[in-house]
C-alpha cells in the first residue's frame, strides 16, 4: 500500500509545483484598458476593436501587418504584428492581440479575431434608418 | 412547427421512460415495459426530428432561423454532403446531433443492459435523465433548431430575399439601410410575416437564400469530425451511467466488466474525433500545426485523458476481483467514470456558454443568459448525482482486498499511468479554465509541462508491459528488456549524432518512446502468433509511441521560412527548387489557385495553395498546399499575392480629407491643404487647361518636409503627379483629387522596380508527421481490438 501512495504522491506534488511555477511564468492577463496596456511592461492580451477609418498596412518586405486598435473608451494604439493579416480580419468585431507595448507600438505575437455570426444583426440594429 | 412538436413529444416520452424505469428499479414490476416502449418512442421521435431538420436543410427551408443562419443555396453546388453539414454547423444543430447520437447509443445500451441481469432499469433511468436534459436543450424554450426566423425580429440582407415581392406596399416600412456600406436589409418579425401571408406570399417564398457556412468548415474532415466527436461524447455517457447504476445497487463487482467495453470504444472514437479535428486544422487553417492548445481542442482532450486514466485502473480492479471483493481502486474507478462524463459536459459548457469569450477562435457566440444557466444546471445536476452518490456510498466502498505491494508490479505501473494521465488532464484543465478568471496561459505552459509527462508515460509504457502482475524478479526483468533497451539506446544515439538532437529532455523522450515502441511491437508480434484477443493493449501502446515519435519529429524539428516566389524564378528552400508557375481560377472562378513546382533531383511535384475572397465574411481566405511524402510533409501556406504592377499594394490606397494623417512605416503623412488659386478657379470655369494641387506634410524622425502633388487638366485629359524620395524610401502617387478629399497610393520607393507577380508563402517542413496520424489510427484500432475482447468477457456473470 505504502509504495503506491509515495509514488503517486511524489508525481502529483512535483507536477503541481511545476505547474504552478509555469502558470505564473506563462500567465497572461486580459486587458481592455489601453492606458494600462501602454504603461505595463508585461505581456498582455489586449482586447479591443480595429479602427477601420485608419485602415491597415501590409508590409511585404518586412513581413509585418499593422493597424490601429481602440478600446471601449476610445484609447487608440498602433499594433504591429510580425506576420500576415489573419483570415477574417476585415469582418472581425473584436480583436485580441497578445504582446507587449514598446517604443510607441504594441508588438503583437499573436492576433485573434472574433467574428460572431450575429454580426450583421448587431451592426444594423445600431445604425439608423 | 412540426419539428418543435416532435421534439416536445420526444421530451415527454423521455421523462415518462425515466419515471417508468425508476419505478421499476424501486420494485414496480409492471412498469418495465412502459419504460422500454417510451424509450423507443422517444428514440423514433428524435430520429424523425433529425430527419425533418435534414430534409429542411436539403430543401432550403429558410423560414427556420437555424437554416437561414448556417446554410445557403450555394452549398448545394458543392455537393449534398457539404449541404448536409449545415446540420451541425451551428450550436442548435450540434446539440441536435449530440442528442441523436446519444439516443442511438441508448438503443444499443438498452439491448445490452436487458441481457445482463437486473441492470436495465437502473441504467436506463439514469440514461433517460441525460436524454431528457439534451431534449430540453433543443426544445422550443432553448436552442431549438426549428425556431422560426421571425420569433425574434431579424434583419435579413436583401440579397437573400425574393425581389419579386419588393413591390408590396407594406415592405417599405420594414426596409433599413446601413449607411456605412449601403447594405439594404428587411426586418422580419411576426407583424411582417402576417402582412406577407395576407398578401398571399409564404415566408418560404420570400426568403430564398441563407447566410451559409464559414468556408473553412467546408472540408471533408470537418464533415466527419463533429459526428465522430459527438459519438465519443455520447458513448462517454455509458460508463457514467454504469457507475451510478452500481452505486444505486451498492454492488461494485459487475459494473467494471460491463462498463469496460463501452469505455474502450467511447475513448477510441473520441480519440479519433479529436485527431480528425487536428487533421482538419492542419490541412485547412494554414498555420502549419495540428494542435494549438486552443480551448475548444483542449476541452475535448480533458475527458479523453480522464477516460484513458480510468481504463488503466479499471483493468486493475477487474484483475484483483478474482481474489474476491470489489477489487482495487473501486472508488477511483467510480470517480473517474463519473468525471469523464462531467468533463464532457464541462467541455460543452466552456465552448457553448460564451464564458471563454475572447479566448478562442472557434468558441460559439454568446448564447444568452438562459442557456448559460441551463448549462450550469445540466452540469450541476450530474456533479451532484455522481459525486453525491459516491459520497453516500463511501463507507461501503472499502476495498477489502489484501495484497502485497511491490515496486515492480504491473499493478503499480498501471496506477502510476493513471496518476500521470490525471496530472496531464489537470494541467490542461487549469490552463483551459484560466480565461474564466480573466487569466490565460501561453502555449508553452502546456508544452513544457507535457514533455516530462510524456517521458514518464513512455517509460511506463515500455516497462509496465514487461513486468508481471504481482511481482517481478529484477534479474529476469533485466534479461527480458536488454534487447529493447539496447535497441532504444542505439536509436537515440543515432538521433543524437546524426539527427542533431541535443536537448536533454528530447533525448530522454526519444529514448523512452523508442523503448516503448520496441517493447510493445515485440509483444504484439509474439501475440499475433498466439492468443490474438490479447493484442489490443499492445497495439494501442504501439500507436501512442508512434504518435509521440511523430510529434517529436513534426513539432520539435519542423522548420519554416517565409519566401517570395517571383513568377518563373526558382527559389531554393529545404533542398527543393520551388518555382511559382502560374495562377488560375478554380471552383466556378471563385478561388485563385497558385501552381508551385517543386523539384529535388529528378523528382518533381506540383502543389497549389489557394486564396480567395469569401462572401461569407468578406475576408481573404488562404488554404495551404501540402506535399505529402513518406518521411515528411512540405507545407506551403500562402501569405499574399502581388500582381506586380506599379500600384502594387492596393491596401495602401488611401483617401484623405483635409487635415487627416496617415502613418506609413514610421513616416507620418498629413494632408495639409489644397492649393487652389483664383486663376485656377477662373481657368476651370472657362474650361481651359488648369492644375490643382494638394500639399502634404511628411514627417520622419522629427524632420518635416512639404510636398505638392498636382492634378493637371490638359485638353480635358487629367493626369496626376507623383512624389518619390529614395532617402525616405517613399513614393506617393496621387490617384484622385476632388473638392473634399484626395486619394493617394503610398509605397516604398524601392518597390517600384518589381514587375513580375510575386507569391509570398511560408514554406515549412514537417518531418515524420505521417507518424502522428498513423500513430493515432493504430492506437484507435488497439482500442477496438480490446473492446471486442472485453465485450465477450462482459457477458460472463460472476
Amino acid at each position: 500500500m505504502k509504495s503506491k501512495y509515495i509514488f503517486g504522491g511524489i508525481i502529483i506534488v512535483v507536477f503541481l509545483g511545476l505547474m504552478m511555477y509555469l502558470f505564473t511564468q506563462s500567465n497572461i492577463e486580459y486587458a481592455d484598458d489601453f492606458a494600462k496596456v501602454k504603461s505595463s511592461e508585461k505581456t498582455v492580451k489586449a482586447t479591443g476593436s480595429w479602427v477601420k477609418e485608419k485602415n491597415y498596412e501590409l508590409n511585404n518586405k518586412q513581413k509585418t501587418f499593422s493597424f490601429f486598435m481602440a478600446d471601449d473608451k476610445g484609447n487608440e494604439m498602433k499594433v504591429i504584428y510580425e506576420g500576415t493579416i489573419p483570415n477574417n480580419f476585415e469582418s472581425a468585431v473584436s480583436v485580441v492581440v497578445t504582446g507587449k507595448y514598446q517604443n510607441g507600438y504594441f508588438h503583437a505575437k499573436d492576433i485573434l479575431t472574433k467574428c460572431p455570426s450575429k454580426y450583421e444583426d448587431q451592426k444594423t440594429s445600431s445604425s439608423s434608418i | 412547427m412540426i419539428g418543435s412538436i416532435v421534439i416536445t413529444l420526444a421530451l415527454s416520452f423521455s421523462i415518462i421512460s425515466m419515471i417508468m424505469y425508476f419505478l421499476n428499479y424501486r420494485g414496480y414490476k409492471n412498469t418495465l415495459n412502459f419504460g422500454r416502449i417510451s424509450y423507443h418512442a422517444m428514440a423514433v421521435l428524435v430520429i424523425v426530428a433529425s430527419a425533418i431538420l435534414l430534409y429542411s436543410i436539403l430543401t432550403h427551408q429558410y423560414q427556420y432561423k437555424y437554416i437561414y443562419s448556417y446554410s445557403n443555396n450555394s452549398l448545394q453546388d458543392l455537393g449534398v454532403f457539404h449541404l448536409a453539414s449545415s446540420f451541425w454547423g451551428g450550436q442548435e444543430g450540434s446539440f441536435m446531433l449530440w442528442l441523436l447520437l446519444t439516443t442511438i447509443v441508448g438503443i444499443i445500451l438498452q439491448s445490452y443492459a436487458s441481457k445482463r441481469g437486473d441492470l436495465e432499469p437502473r441504467v436506463m433511468a439514469v440514461f433517460t435523465l441525460v436524454t431528457s436534459f439534451l431534449l430540453v436543450m433543443v426544445s422550443p424554450w432553448f436552442k431549438n433548431p426549428f425556431e422560426y426566423i421571425w420569433i425574434t425580429p431579424t434583419f435579413l440582407k436583401i440579397e437573400h430575399l425574393n425581389s419579386n415581392f419588393f413591390h408590396l406596399p407594406f415592405i417599405q416600412q420594414f426596409f433599413f439601410t446601413d449607411q456605412s456600406n449601403n447594405q439594404g436589409f428587411i426586418q422580419v418579425n411576426s407583424e411582417f410575416v402576417s402582412l406577407l401571408s395576407q398578401a398571399g406570399v409564404s415566408i418560404n417564398q420570400f426568403i430564398i437564400d441563407g447566410k451559409g457556412l464559414n468556408p473553412q468548415l467546408l472540408n471533408f474532415w470537418m464533415q466527419i469530425h463533429p459526428p465522430i466527436l459527438f459519438t465519443g461524447f455520447s458513448m462517454a455517457t455509458v460508463p457514467f451511467v454504469f457507475a451510478i447504476a452500481a452505486l444505486l445497487k451498492n454492488d461494485y463487482k459487475d459494473w467494471v466488466r460491463q462498463a469496460f467495453p463501452w469505455l474502450l470504444a467511447g475513448m477510441g472514437i473520441l480519440g479519433l474525433g479529436i485527431m480528425l479535428g487536428g487533421y482538419w486544422a492542419y490541412e485547412m487553417l494554414g498555420w502549419g500545426g495540428y494542435w494549438a492548445w486552443d480551448p475548444v481542442e483542449n476541452s475535448s482532450l480533458i475527458p479523453w485523458l480522464v477516460g484513458i486514466a480510468g481504463i488503466h485502473t479499471l483493468l486493475v480492479q477487474r484483475k484483483t476481483q478474482s481474489q474476491g471483493g470489489n477489487g482495487k481502486y473501486a472508488k477511483t474507478n467510480l470517480i473517474l467514470c463519473v468525471l469523464t462524463y462531467i468533463l464532457v459536459l464541462y467541455s460543452t459548457f466552456l465552448t457553448r456558454s460564451g464564458v471563454l469569450g475572447d479566448a478562442s477562435v472557434h468558441s460559439f457566440v454568446d448564447p444568452g443568459m438562459v442557456v448559460y444557466l441551463f448549462l450550469l444546471l445540466f452540469i450541476g445536476t450530474f456533479i451532484l448525482l455522481g459525486f453525491g452518490m459516491i459520497a453516500y456510498r463511501w463507507k461501503a466502498l472499502n476495498e477489502n482486498v489484501v495484497s502485497e505491494e511491490n515496486l515492480l508490479s504491473r499493478e503499480l505501473a498501471l496506477f502510476t499511468a493513471m496518476i500521470v494521465l490525471i496530472a496531464s488532464a489537470i494541467i490542461v484543465l487549469v490552463g483551459t479554465s484560466a480565461p474564466i478568471f480573466g487569466q490565460s496561459v501561453d502555449t508553452f505552459f502546456y508544452n513544457e509541462m507535457h514533455i516530462p509527462l510524456a517521458i514518464i508515460i513512455m517509460f511506463l509504457n515500455g516497462l509496465s508491459l514487461l513486468i508481471k502482475w504481482k511481482k517481478s524478479d529484477v534479474n529476469e526483468l533485466i534479461k527480458k528488456s536488454i534487447y529493447s533497451v539496447s535497441g532504444a539506446l542505439l536509436f537515440t544515439l543515432v538521433l543524437v549524432i546524426f539527427g542533431g538532437v541535443n536537448d536533454i529532455l528530447m533525448i530522454l523522450l526519444s529514448f523512452t518512446t523508442m523503448l516503448s515502441l520496441i517493447v510493445n511491437f515485440n509483444i504484439a508480434v509474439k501475440i499475433i502468433k498466439g492468443n490474438k484477443k490479447m493484442l489490443g493493449a499492445y497495439v494501442a501502446h504501439t500507436g501512442i509511441a508512434l504518435f509521440i515519435l511523430g510529434v517529436i519529429g513534426s513539432a520539435v524539428y519542423s522548420d519554416d521560412i517565409d519566401i517570395n516566389l517571383e513568377k518563373g524564378k526558382t527559389v531554393s528552400a529545404f533542398g527543393y527548387e520551388m518555382t511559382f508557375k502560374e495562377i488560375y481560377m478554380i471552383e466556378n472562378n471563385t478561388k485563385y489557385a497558385f501552381n508551385v513546382h517543386l523539384k529535388k533531383g529528378s523528382t518533381e511535384h506540383n502543389v497549389t495553395p489557394v486564396m480567395y475572397m469569401s462572401d461569407f465574411n468578406n475576408s481573404l481566405m488562404r488554404e495551404p498546399a501540402i506535399l505529402n511524402l513518406w518521411t515528411k510533409d512540405i507545407y506551403l501556406s500562402p501569405l499574399s499575392y502581388d500582381e506586380g504592377n506599379t500600384d502594387n499594394n492596393s491596401t495602401n490606397h488611401i483617401s484623405l480629407k483635409k487635415g487627416e494623417l496617415i502613418e506609413f512605416e514610421n513616416t507620418t503623412i498629413t494632408f495639409d491643404r489644397f492649393n487652389l488659386s483664383a486663376e485656377t478657379m477662373q481657368a476651370m470655369r472657362e474650361g481651359k487647361d488648369f492644375q490643382m494641387s494638394a500639399i502634404l506634410k511628411i514627417e520622419k524622425n522629427k524632420e518635416i518636409s512639404e510636398v505638392e502633388l498636382l492634378r493637371k487638366s490638359v485638353d480635358g485629359n487629367i493626369t496626376f503627379t507623383s512624389f518619390k524620395s529614395d532617402e525616405l524610401n517613399l513614393k506617393i502617387d496621387l490617384v484622385n483629387l476632388t473638392s473634399s478629399n484626395i486619394d493617394v497610393s503610398i509605397s516604398n520607393a524601392d518597390d517600384q522596380t518589381k514587375s513580375n507577380p510575386i507569391l509570398s508563402v511560408t514554406a515549412s517542413i514537417k518531418p515524420f508527421i505521417n507518424l502522428v496520424w498513423t500513430g493515432i489510427v493504430v492506437m484507435v484500432s488497439g482500442f477496438i481490438i480490446s473492446m471486442l475482447r472485453r465485450l465477450k468477457e462482459s457477458m460472463i456473470s460472476s
